[in-house]
């Protein structure tokens, strides 16, 4: 559950996850997810479904969504890249925006495209489960189960690996599990949870 | 580098992770120095380090898997983690706990058992859905909710019971008063007053201590394996007791709906 | 108080002889002492004027009486609990999300219409709960099912509050609940916000929500 107080200021959550309100409040949809004509066009063509609401007044809202968690990020001009259905909501002065995510996308169901967010201002992450924040630096690359990705941010390279080796006499389990590899630096958000994901199964 | 600023979420990274303890509630950090953990297939959600995930057939492992894994159909959901690192377990959004065992026992529901050290010795338990812990050494079992514990004499409703340690004697319960009677057999027959739905449980007696977690709401069962189809052997012969019936087939272990039986 | 928050998720009850609880069937986790839970043919208190009553608002959630002495835990379902004591006031909730309740309670049932007018019954329809809501009044302790974790807004005459109705878990005192639109026209023909519908509540006492949109 998120709470926000505010005065007179909006914020641009996703449509529907309002719960409670007092005070004085103004719901709006928003087209395509906020960045006018071209922002939709992008949506249109990437698949990356987004239907958020823009939230104005005086006094608190309260936001949830399928009693997830809710994670709170705070962007100082960073990029965070979340998946779409997994973003609660934002400081209405954040640019959301969609990137490719290469094969990621794939493997987890999600599309091929994700959503960035950028500016200053806090963003709120949702997930199965409190989400558990991992650092990424030179030396400690992070490996993460494709189904368990939320987030991340910072300076990442990903790429895949092979996960599980199945060498069993019978061959039983089958196939090889995909798992994603973080390097650079950054911060990888992690679900204590496993979304359906086509390939992860470690 | 990257903060979190305005007291946000805990960063952590591989010095600050705890060692065989939970990062929260739900997320489990096992920490692998060229040891080995025996765990259940899809449960591990990220590491750090250098790690080999290994299905249990694996001819390499076969001594380990001799001495510790003696649940041989229940094996294509285990996998074998070694290597040097520290890795992140999780279940749905369920709760987890360590457990430590002294040269202790302790049977548990087979879909809630995550993972163990391999100083433990896995073994299927004489009721079916359960697997029996032997030995020394730490295991994570993930619950829906908190677990708690309880001392026997207790009455458990089955789909509540996680597991039990040391106790001897768990057996089913009836709620004679209910069942049986002129008005007992009405609603048997008809349905007619529905049934509270609490007419069989689980009783423990005895020393030890009882695993209960907060809701009904089944994990997933996974397979602990068939038994041998002899007799003396309890889902290994013809069913004959009153909690079978035809129809769908039943998991081993789910007992929890006679109720339907009797009118709901 | 009988009951006791054990988890988020679980409560335990204490009996004592001569004392009553009515719990949801199929709630009881496990139990010490001895204990009896007898099927409630009349669903709860009120003999058959209010069975019929209960069958036709389809409140007709099962329950049973649980009575003896010993100790009792509850849960259902993986659902958070919430404990709500009631002295003297009344407490509006869905059948559905009631766990278990002590026997000192009044049980009744409201027809909704019967408060806000034709409001209330658009809400029973949004809500999909139907026209009726049950209502427990006297002093005593009530367990309550929510998705999610549950939290409380307090409502006073200066400080309404607006609810979705999904979210609505229960709420007691002197409140008067009427479903507003508050929105534009345009979020009527179908391009809503998902907030098309709002529950208003306004007086004096609390309201519980849900930190989800799904019922139970």
């Amino acid at each position: 559950m998120l709470a926000v107080d505010m005065t007179g200021d909006a914020v641009k959550a996703k449509n529907g996850s309002m719960v409670a309100y007092d005070g004085q409040m103004a719901f709006k949809k928003l087209s395509g997810g906020g960045e006018g004509l071209r922002g939709m066009v992008t949506r249109r063509l990437t698949g990356e479904q987004m239907t958020v609401m823009e939230v104005k007044g005086h006094g608190t809202c309260w936001f949830a969504d399928r009693a997830s968690e809710i994670n709170l990020v705070g962007l100082q001009g960073e990029k965070l890249y979340v998946e779409s259905s997994n973003l609660l909501a934002t400081d209405a002065g954040l640019r959301t925006g969609t990137t490719f995510t290469g094969l990621r996308g794939a493997s987890q169901g999600n599309g091929l495209f994700t959503t960035t967010v950028e500016g200053h201002g806090q963003a709120a992450i949702m997930s199965d489960g409190p989400a558990v924040v991992l650092r990424v630096s030179a030396q400690y690359p992070l490996t993460v189960d494709p189904g368990a990705y939320i987030a991340h941010q910072g300076n990442l390279r990903q790429s895949f690996q092979s996960g599980v080796t199945f060498r069993t006499l019978l061959g039983e389990g089958g196939g090889e599990a995909f798992q994603i590899r973080f390097e650079g630096d950054g911060l990888v958000y992690v679900q204590p949870s496993e979304r359906n994901t086509i390939a992860g199964d470690v | 580098m990257y903060g979190a600023p305005g007291g946000g979420p805990t960063v952590y990274d591989p010095m600050t992770l705890p060692v065989d303890d939970n990062v929260n509630k739900y997320t489990f950090c096992v920490e692998l120095k060229g040891s080995q953990w025996f765990l259940q297939k899809g449960k591990m959600i990220a590491y750090y380090g250098s790690m080999e995930f290994n299905g249990i057939g694996h001819g390499r492992l076969d001594r380990l898997v001799r001495t510790s894994f003696h649940s041989p159909l229940h094996a294509s959901e285990w996998v074998v983690a070694e290597g040097s690192g520290k890795m992140l377990l999780a279940d749905r959004a369920f709760d987890v706990n360590s457990y430590d065992l002294e040269d202790g026992n302790l049977t548990i529901r087979s879909g809630n058992l995550l993972a163990f050290q391999p100083s433990l010795a896995l073994k299927q338990s004489i009721v079916p859905g359960f697997l029996t812990l032997i030995g020394t050494g730490k295991f994570v079992a993930a619950s829906n909710g908190p677990v708690v514990f309880m001392e026997p004499p207790i009455r458990v409703d089955p789909q509540a019971l996680v597991g039990w340690a040391d106790c001897p004697s768990p057996c089913h319960h009836y709620d004679h008063s209910y069942m049986t009677g002129l008005m007992g057999g009405l609603r048997a027959m008809t349905g007619l007053g529905g049934a509270s739905g609490e007419e069989h449980q689980f009783e423990f007696v005895g020393a030890g201590t009882v695993l209960l977690q907060s809701s009904e709401t089944l994990m997933a069962e996974q397979a602990t394996g068939a038994v041998p189809n002899e007799p003396g052997v309890p889902g290994g012969g013809a069913h004959t007791g009153p909690s079978q019936q035809a129809g769908a087939p039943r998991l081993p272990g789910q007992l929890g709906d006679l109720q339907r039986r009797f009118g709901l | 108080m009988p009951f006791r928050e054990i988890n988020s998720k679980m409560v335990e009850a204490t009996l004592l002889p001569g004392q009553r609880l009515f719990s949801q069937r199929g709630a009881m986790l496990a139990y010490q002492g001895e204990v009896t839970f007898t099927p409630n043919i009349q669903g709860g208190q009120g003999g058959v004027m209010s069975m019929i009553g209960r069958r036709v608002a389809n409140e007709a959630t099962p329950l049973m009486s649980v009575e003896g002495s010993g100790t009792v835990l509850f849960g259902h379902g993986g659902h958070h609990v919430q404990v709500i004591n009631l002295t003297g006031d009344t407490l509006y909730v869905e059948a559905d999300r009631l766990l278990a309740f002590e026997g000192t309670l009044q049980q009744g049932t409201m027809f909704m219409g019967s408060q806000g007018g034709v409001m209330g019954m658009v809400r029973g329809q949004v809500t999909g709960q139907g026209l009726f809501t049950t209502t427990l009044k006297g002093h005593g302790s009530v367990a309550v099912m929510a998705h999610g974790g549950v939290f409380e807004i307090p409502i006073n005459p200066q400080h309404p509050v607006h609810v979705d109705p999904q979210a609505y878990v229960a709420h007691h005192g002197d409140v008067r609940n009427k479903l507003s639109t508050a929105l534009g026209w345009r979020d009527m023909v179908g391009r809503g916000s998902g907030e098309a519908f709002q529950l208003e509540l306004s007086g004096n006492g609390s309201v519980y929500v849900q930190a989800s949109e799904e019922k139970l």
